[in-house]
């Protein structure tokens, strides 16, 4: 059974099938520029002390970044 | 239609404004201080036998506004009244990210307008592995999709020559859902001109602004009697979008293989790098402003030559007589203040602009973003800080892009604590008083003032928002997220047009000001209230019978200067200024800076009866107006009237405070409050006078 895991926790190189988005707050911009549930995404980098996260969006081929703290609510499986 | 409007709608990094460049020429226009961000950017192309009037909409992902940037967008696009509202949409999208430009054309169409789509970026189809069946795609948007490459120009003429044709018919592909079908059934009743989808829209965004009051007021009636979540309904439509759109391309579009971020991910791997990454971001910084410091000299060395030719060549041929010397010594030599820094302003938007245009901003977006955060700004503030260090008012404007309004909010209130070019000269004439030319490890004093003038803006800013962000409360929760487009060949087109727009908005607005204060000025230092004015010769002659012609006419020029308007004005405001140190003719200049910073230098040597247009670049008459400073006493304290300690005051006055009309204009214009532009002009005033207070207080 493969684990639930948020993309803060990734790892760089990671790649993750995203499952589902738990909160209200993340705005709809996430889901247009590729959060949302099915989606495909790897970690590209990562700024360091809690900075950013930048992964690739494999269904557009194109780098996201977003904040650690949005990152903990979206929860993914590794593939 | 004599002129119709078409506006360019589409993603950020898709070559949109190459596409916009290339289809105006030249012919364009655009707001006093663009930026990549622009409000608007409109030119006019003539084909067909018409002109068409084109604007570049600022790039977005979709039509649901999340920062000021895309309300723009959506208000052209929705407000029929709109003097922009456009007879075409060209949605222009670039091949690996097709999917999202289909759902913003998806999203126009929907709206009611006929829209063409554009490919760009065509060349890149085949070595990102993207097979297309052109055919089917027109089939499938219902209207004719064309292939460009905007930095070539392949494909702009077919693209041109059917401005004139529009799409056929359009269905929505967007089933709204079950679920909301009764509220908006009620709410197409308020309008009901309007599309489904723009009924839609309106229920879906929190607040459309431009709405008369009452539709507003029933709107919300009817997301809280149906109990609507906005951001709910907007997540829906993107998913149901997303799960069409992937569907229907199935037999359209094909993926194979795709390799080109490789490249991007090789130099990501060294400029994003935890360490390196950084050090390569300062460096850059440091080189930036060395090349602003020493490419610029030899330009602004010239700029003032010419400058300084035209008024002794125009004093020789025009007559002696007051209006003659408002216009040398008023017009020509404030423009001459004006031009003088442009080379700065130039060097320093190129490297900016072509860290936009490489893709590097959004790196250091990235980077700084988490070191930004403590002080309640967002890594976007990055860009606005620095282009401060040119001009705040460019700067301002960029803080568009930032959707939380508190970290815009608070980005545009400390942005002006940034040492701005036109603090330099200023800081360059103090400095070279108080400051010897001595070594201090090697380094040059004097440079290390200067640099420590630069980190005292910076920490005045970061400062500010530490504490702003614990006053200002928050409407919305924050959040960064941003897109970092593969690495590009800047467009050397995009960058000049930048450059140019940068460089001629700030010569035509700050100008205007800069001239204004210049006349008023000259009139005030011209004219007196009484006949101690107009009389100095004989009064002073009176009063020193055996000075020679020379100092006589001195003596006279510093009399009547002490009875002029200016002087009078002065003198009433010393009790103001002396407990920082300064006496009525500093007072003078630092008021006189209130209209812009940049005014002080030449006030100074108005005031020293020096003639106004004053060389600090060039030695010779550096030194004389530096000696003249030097030798000058404090009326009040006996004591020399730029010493270390009101010389450190005026330093710190200069760097904290809130001295420029034009900033003062266009926060008020970008924050569309008067109440937080004053609370930054008197915040930022108020801390440069406790701080020259102190500090002088301490030191004297």
């Amino acid at each position: 059974m493969p684990q639930n895991i948020s993309l803060d926790k990734l790892k760089i190189g990671d790649i993750a099938k995203i499952n589902a988005i738990q909160s209200i707050e993340i705005p709809a911009k996430f889901y247009e520029l590729g959060f949302y549930p099915g989606s495909i995404i790897e970690v590209k980098h990562k700024a360091p002390l809690n900075g950013p996260i930048c992964v690739n969006v494999v269904e557009n081929n194109a780098l996201i970044a977003i904040r650690k703290s949005e990152a903990k609510f979206i929860t993914a499986v590794i593939i | 239609m004599e002129n119709p409007n078409i506006v360019l709608l589409g993603n950020p990094n898709v070559g949109k404004t190459s596409l916009f460049n290339r289809l105006t020429k030249l012919n364009q226009k655009v707001g006093n201080y663009p930026g990549i961000t622009v409000e608007k950017r409109e030119g006019s192309l003539k084909a067909n036998n018409k002109t068409y009037h084109i604007v570049d909409l600022p790039g977005t992902y979709t039509l649901f506004p999340n920062s000021l940037d895309e309300e723009i967008v959506f208000k052209i696009l929705s407000q029929k009244e709109n003097k922009l509202s456009p007879n075409l949409t060209i949605v222009v999208a670039e091949p690996s990210t097709i999917k999202r430009g289909i759902i913003l054309y998806q999203q126009a169409r929907e709206l009611g307008l006929p829209a063409i789509f554009v490919l760009n970026m065509i060349d890149e189809v085949e070595s990102k592995g993207i097979h297309l069946d052109f055919p089917k795609l027109e089939a499938y948007l219902k209207t004719k999709v064309f292939q460009t490459n905007a930095r070539t120009g392949k494909g702009l003429e077919k693209l041109i020559s059917s401005f004139d044709e529009r799409p056929s018919l359009y269905t929505s592909n967007f089933e709204i859902p079950e679920k909301y079908k009764e509220a908006l059934e009620e709410a197409k009743k308020l309008f009901p001109l309007a599309t489904e989808y723009l009924t839609w829209q309106y229920l879906a965004q929190e607040n459309v602004s431009y709405l008369a009051p009452e539709k507003q007021v029933a709107l919300a009636a009817i997301r809280s009697k149906y109990q609507l979540d906005p951001h709910e309904m907007q997540k829906t439509e993107s998913l149901l979008r997303h799960d069409r759109i992937s569907m229907d391309l199935e037999n359209i579009l094909n993926k194979s293989e795709n390799k080109t971020l490789d490249t991007t991910s090789k130099i990501d791997r060294i400029l994003l790098h935890p360490i390196l990454g950084y050090i390569i971001f300062f460096g850059l910084l440091f080189l930036i402003f060395q090349a602003i410091f020493s490419w610029s000299g030899p330009l602004m060395d010239w700029i003032d030559g010419s400058f300084g030719e035209l008024t002794g060549y125009l004093s020789t041929v025009l007559p002696e007589g007051p209006l003659s010397s408002l216009f040398i010594e008023g017009i020509i030599a404030g423009i001459g203040g004006i031009v003088i820094f442009i080379p700065q302003i130039v060097i320093l938007f190129l490297f900016l602009s072509l860290m936009e245009e490489s893709g590097y901003m959004s790196r250091v977006v990235f980077l700084m973003d988490r070191w930004l955060r403590p002080f309640g700004l967002n890594g976007k503030s990055v860009i606005p800080l620095m282009s401060g260090a040119a001009c705040a008012i460019p700067a301002v404007m960029s803080a568009r892009n930032i959707e939380n309004p508190k970290e815009r909010l608070l980005t545009m209130l400390v942005t002006p604590f940034m040492t701005c070019s036109a603090r330099l000269p200023i800081y360059i004439v103090i400095i070279g008083l108080i400051i010897p030319e001595d070594k201090f490890l090697g380094f040059n004093l004097q440079g290390i003032t200067l640099f420590m003038m630069y980190i005292l803006g910076i920490v005045g800013a970061l400062g500010s928002a530490w504490i702003l962000n614990r006053v200002i409360k928050s409407i919305r929760s924050s959040y960064l997220i941003f897109e970092l487009p593969t690495y590009k060949m800047p467009d050397w087109k995009n960058v000049m047009t930048n450059v140019w727009d940068k460089a001629s908005g700030f010569l035509w607005e700050a100008g205007k000001i800069i001239l204004m204060i210049s006349i008023v000025l000259w009139v005030f230092g011209n004219f007196g209230p009484n006949r101690k004015f107009y009389d100095a010769e004989e009064i002073v002659q009176q009063a020193n019978p055996n000075l020679s012609a020379e100092e006589l006419e001195k003596e006279v020029g510093s009399y009547r200067l002490e009875h002029s308007f200016l002087g009078y004005i002065g003198m009433g405001l010393e009790p103001i200024v002396r407990p920082l140190g300064y006496d009525w003719k500093m007072g003078i200049g630092l008021i006189s800076s209130f209209a812009a910073r940049e005014v002080f230098v030449g006030t100074m040597a108005v005031v020293y009866s020096m003639g106004p247009d004053v060389d600090i670049e060039d030695e010779g008459q550096k030194s004389s107006l530096l000696t003249r400073m030097k030798s000058e006493i404090n009326a009040n304290t006996g004591k020399p009237a730029y010493n270390f300690a009101s010389g450190i005051s005026l330093l710190l006055f200069y760097a904290f405070a809130m001295q420029c009309m034009a900033t003062i204009g266009v926060v008020r214009k970008e924050t569309g409050s008067w109440k937080w532009t004053l609370i930054q002009t008197v915040f930022m005033t108020g801390l440069a006078y406790v701080a020259a207070l102190i500090a002088y207080q301490i030191l004297k």
